[in-house]
C-alpha cells in the first residue's frame, strides 16, 4: 500500500501550490504559451484543410484534369519540377480533337490563357491573366454570373470568336468603380470587348489566382489574343462519379499514344486535394513542432521553480521525514506538484488556444480538434513528469538532520 | 536507582551500546560520540544535557533514528535498529517516536488540525479516523478552540502545543523533545514542561528531553550529562 495515498498527496500538493498563486501562474506561463500556440497552429492547419476541401467540393467531384508535365511525384506529393515543365509544354488542337473523338460520354473543356493589359474608360489593369474556355466551363467551375449580373458566354460565341468577356468581382470593381461593368466596353491589345457578365464575389482563395481577379473569354478569342492555338489544360467532366477512375485510365491511354508519360498528368480533384492536404499536414506538424520547443523551455521553468521550492521547503521535508515520511513519499509529493503545475499550464493553454482559434476563425479558417487537445494535455503532463523528476529526487534524498537544521 | 525502579515499570525501552559517531572532514576525524552506552526505561522522564558541541544533538539524532551510528548498537524495545533500511526507520519514527522541536516546525499557512494530522498521513490509520484523533490530541493540549488557526495566528506556546499534539497522534512510546522551550517565554515554557509531566505521569509515556539548560534538565527524573562525546555524569 502506498502511504500516503495518491489523493492525499494530490490534496496536499494543491494546497502548497495554491499558497503561491502568482508564482504558479508565472511558472506555468511557458507551458501555457507553448500549449496555446500548438493548439492554435494545429487549429489553423485543420481549418485550412476543411476550407480547401470545401472549395474542391464546389469544383465538382467528377472533374478530371490533364496538365502538361509531371505534377505529382510517386509519393502523391507535388513533383519538384512540375512548374518548369508546365511552363514549357502545352497541348494542341489535335489533342482536343483526338480526345473528343475517343471519349464519347464526357464533356471536354480546353483551357488556355494569355497575359495582357486591360483598359476601361476609368482604369487600366496591367498584365492580367485572361483565361479562355468553352460554355461548359462556367458550370463546371461554378463561375456563371448570378441573375442581374449578366451571363456566361456560349459555344456559339466561341465559334464566332465574339469579343465578349466575363470579369471577376474585384477586377470589375477596379475597371468600373462607379457602376456595374455589365454591358460596358473594355480594350485588350487594341481590340474592343464587351463585358457580358460579372462573377459573384468568391472571396480569397488559397494559393493560385482568385476567381475575383479572373478575366474569362471564349477559348477562340484567347487563342487569337495569344497568337497561338495552344491548350494549357483540359478539364474533362466524366459522366458520373463512378466513371472518374475508368475515364482517367482511358485518357491516359489516349495521351500515351502521343506523349511520354512524363509529359502530362491526368488527375482528378481528389488527388489534388490529397496532395495539398499532405503539404498542409507537413506545415502544421512543422510549425507545431517549433511551437512545442517552448514546451521544453516551459518545462525547464518548472524544474527551476521546483528546485527553488525544494530549497525553500527543506525544513518541511526534514520534518516530514522525521515524523515518518519515507523517501518515496517525498519524491511522489514533489513530482505531483510539478505535474499539477504543468498540467495546469496545459489546461489554461488549451483554453487560450481554443479562444484564440475562435477569434482567428473570424478572419481565417481555424478549427480545434479533440485529438490536438488530448495530445497537448498529454505532452504538458509528460513535461511535468520529466522536469519534475530532478527536483523531486533531490527532495527525497535530503537527510532529515540536515534538512531540519537548514535555515 | 532503586527509587526509580520501584516507581516505574522495569523494562528497557531504548538502549545504546558503545555508540560511536565519527565525522570526517578532509583529513581530520572527529568523534561526536565516543562510546556512549545508556539505558532508558519505559515510563522514564530523562533529560540529556551538556554544553554546546558536547555531542548531545548527535545523541538525540541517533536516539531519534534520524542518523546511524558509526559503530555500536541501538536497541529499541530490544530490537537492533542500527542496520535497518531507511524505509523501515521511517516507519519506526512514525509509530514509536514523537518529535518536538525547538522551532516547532509546523507547516506554514496550514491549520492546527492539519498540522497535528500530518504523521497520520504516513501511517496505516484510516482516513476517517484521522480527524477525530488529531482533534482529541489538540483537546488534550488545550487547543480545542484553535483547530482552524494557522501557526501565524498562534502564540509560540500554542504553536509548541500543536507540535506536541502532532507528536502524540500516533500514540508513540517515546517523546523526543529537542530544546522544546528554547523559543518560548518562561511562562509558556513552564506550561510546556507541565504538559510533559502530565504525559509522563498520567499516560506513562517515556520522555527524553534534550537541553543545554541545566535548570530545565532538572525537571526530569534523571539527568544524563554529556561532554566531549562521552557520558560525563548520570544524575539521579
Amino acid at each position: 500500500m502506498i502511504k500516503p495515498s495518491i489523493d492525499d498527496l494530490i490534496k496536499s500538493s494543491f494546497r502548497s501550490i495554491l499558497k503561491n498563486k502568482g508564482r504558479t501562474v508565472l511558472t506555468s506561463l511557458g507551458i501555457i504559451i507553448g500549449v496555446a500556440s500548438v493548439i492554435l497552429l494545429t487549429s489553423i492547419g485543420n481549418g485550412l484543410k476543411g476550407y480547401i476541401e470545401q472549395q474542391f467540393d464546389a469544383l465538382g467531384a467528377n472533374s478530371i484534369f490533364i496538365s502538361p508535365g509531371k505534377i505529382f511525384n510517386d509519393d502523391g506529393g507535388f513533383s519538384q519540377n512540375s512548374m518548369a515543365t508546365a511552363m514549357t509544354t502545352s497541348f494542341t488542337q489535335k489533342d482536343f480533337n483526338l480526345l473528343n473523338r475517343k471519349l464519347k460520354n464526357s464533356v471536354i473543356m480546353p483551357v488556355n490563357a494569355t497575359y495582357a493589359d486591360i483598359k476601361s474608360n476609368y482604369a487600366i489593369k496591367k498584365t492580367t491573366e485572361i483565361d479562355g474556355s468553352v460554355e461548359e466551363y462556367g458550370k463546371s467551375n461554378n463561375v456563371i454570373p448570378s441573375n442581374g449580373n449578366g451571363r456566361w458566354f456560349t459555344n456559339e460565341e466561341n465559334d464566332k470568336k465574339s469579343p465578349v468577356v466575363v470579369l471577376g468581382y474585384k477586377i470589375a470593381e477596379t475597371l468600373f468603380p462607379k457602376s456595374s461593368a455589365v454591358g460596358k466596353k473594355i480594350i485588350i491589345k487594341g481590340k474592343t470587348f464587351k463585358v457580358i457578365g460579372v462573377v459573384d464575389q468568391k472571396g480569397a482563395s488559397m494559393g493560385g489566382p482568385s476567381v475575383d481577379d479572373a478575366v474569362y473569354a471564349p477559348f477562340s478569342v484567347v487563342s487569337d489574343l495569344a497568337g497561338n492555338e495552344n491548350i494549357n489544360t483540359f478539364i474533362i467532366k466524366a459522366a458520373n462519379k463512378d466513371s472518374v477512375e475508368s475515364t482517367k485510365k482511358e485518357i491516359t491511354k489516349i495521351m500515351l499514344e502521343k506523349y511520354d508519360s512524363d509529359a502530362f498528368t491526368v488527375f482528378d480533384s481528389s488527388q489534388l486535394l490529397s496532395s495539398i492536404n499532405s503539404i498542409i499536414g507537413i506545415l502544421t506538424v512543422g510549425l507545431s513542432g517549433i511551437a512545442a520547443i517552448s514546451l521544453i523551455v516551459g518545462g525547464i521553468g518548472i524544474m527551476n521553480i521546483m528546485l527553488v521550492t525544494v530549497s525553500e521547503r527543506t525544513k518541511e521535508i526534514g520534518l516530514r521525514k522525521a515524523i515518518g515520511a519515507y523517501p518515496r513519499a517525498i519524491l511522489i509529493q514533489f513530482l505531483i506538484e510539478a505535474i499539477i503545475l504543468s498540467s495546469f499550464g496545459g489546461v489554461v493553454g488549451i483554453m487560450i488556444g481554443w479562444l484564440g482559434s475562435l477569434g482567428i476563425n473570424n478572419f481565417f479558417p481555424a478549427k480545434v480538434t479533440l485529438s490536438s487537445v488530448i495530445i497537448a494535455f498529454g505532452v504538458s503532463t509528460l513535461v511535468g513528469i520529466i522536469f519534475g523528476v530532478v527536483p523531486a529526487r533531490k527532495a527525497s534524498k535530503l537527510s532529515p538532520i540536515e534538512a531540519l537544521r537548514y535555515e | 536507582m532503586k527509587t526509580i525502579k520501584s516507581s516505574l515499570k522495569n523494562k528497557i525501552v531504548l538502549e545504546l551500546e558503545n555508540v560511536v559517531k565519527t565525522y570526517i572532514s578532509g583529513n581530520s576525524q572527529f568523534n561526536a560520540l565516543d562510546g556512549v552506552s545508556l539505558k532508558i526505561m519505559e515510563g522514564e522522564f530523562v533529560s540529556i544535557t551538556g554544553p554546546s558541541g558536547s555531542g548531545k544533538s548527535t545523541l538525540m539524532h541517533i536516539i531519534g533514528l534520524l542518523d546511524n551510528p558509526t559503530s555500536g548498537r541501538v536497541l529499541l524495545e530490544g530490537k537492533d535498529i542500527s542496520q535497518l533500511k531507511e524505509n523501515q526507520l521511517a516507519q519506526i519514527r512514525n509509530i514509536t517516536l514523537g518529535f518536538v522541536f525547538q522551532q516547532f516546525n509546523l507547516l506554514a499557512r496550514t491549520p492546527s488540525l492539519e498540522n497535528a494530522m500530518l504523521p497520520l498521513l504516513y501511517s496505516d490509520i484510516l482516513k476517517s479516523e484521522r480527524e477525530p484523533i488529531a482533534l482529541k490530541m489538540l483537546t488534550k493540549v488545550g487547543l480545542a478552540d484553535k483547530i482552524k488557526n494557522t501557526p501565524a495566528q498562534l502564540s509560540g506556546g500554542q504553536q509548541q502545543r500543536v507540535a506536541i499534539a502532532r507528536a502524540l497522534v500516533n500514540n508513540p512510546k517515546i517523546i523526543l523533545a529537542d530544546e522544546p522551550t528554547g523559543n518560548l517565554d518562561s511562562k509558556s515554557g513552564k506550561e510546556i514542561i507541565e504538559l510533559f509531566h502530565y504525559l509522563n505521569k498520567k499516560e506513562g509515556r517515556t520522555i527524553v528531553l534534550v537541553t543545554h539548560d541545566i535548570e530545565l534538565a532538572k525537571q526530569a527524573n534523571r539527568i544524563i550529562i554529556i561532554k566531549d562525546g562521552k557520558i560525563f555524569k548520570k544524575v539521579l
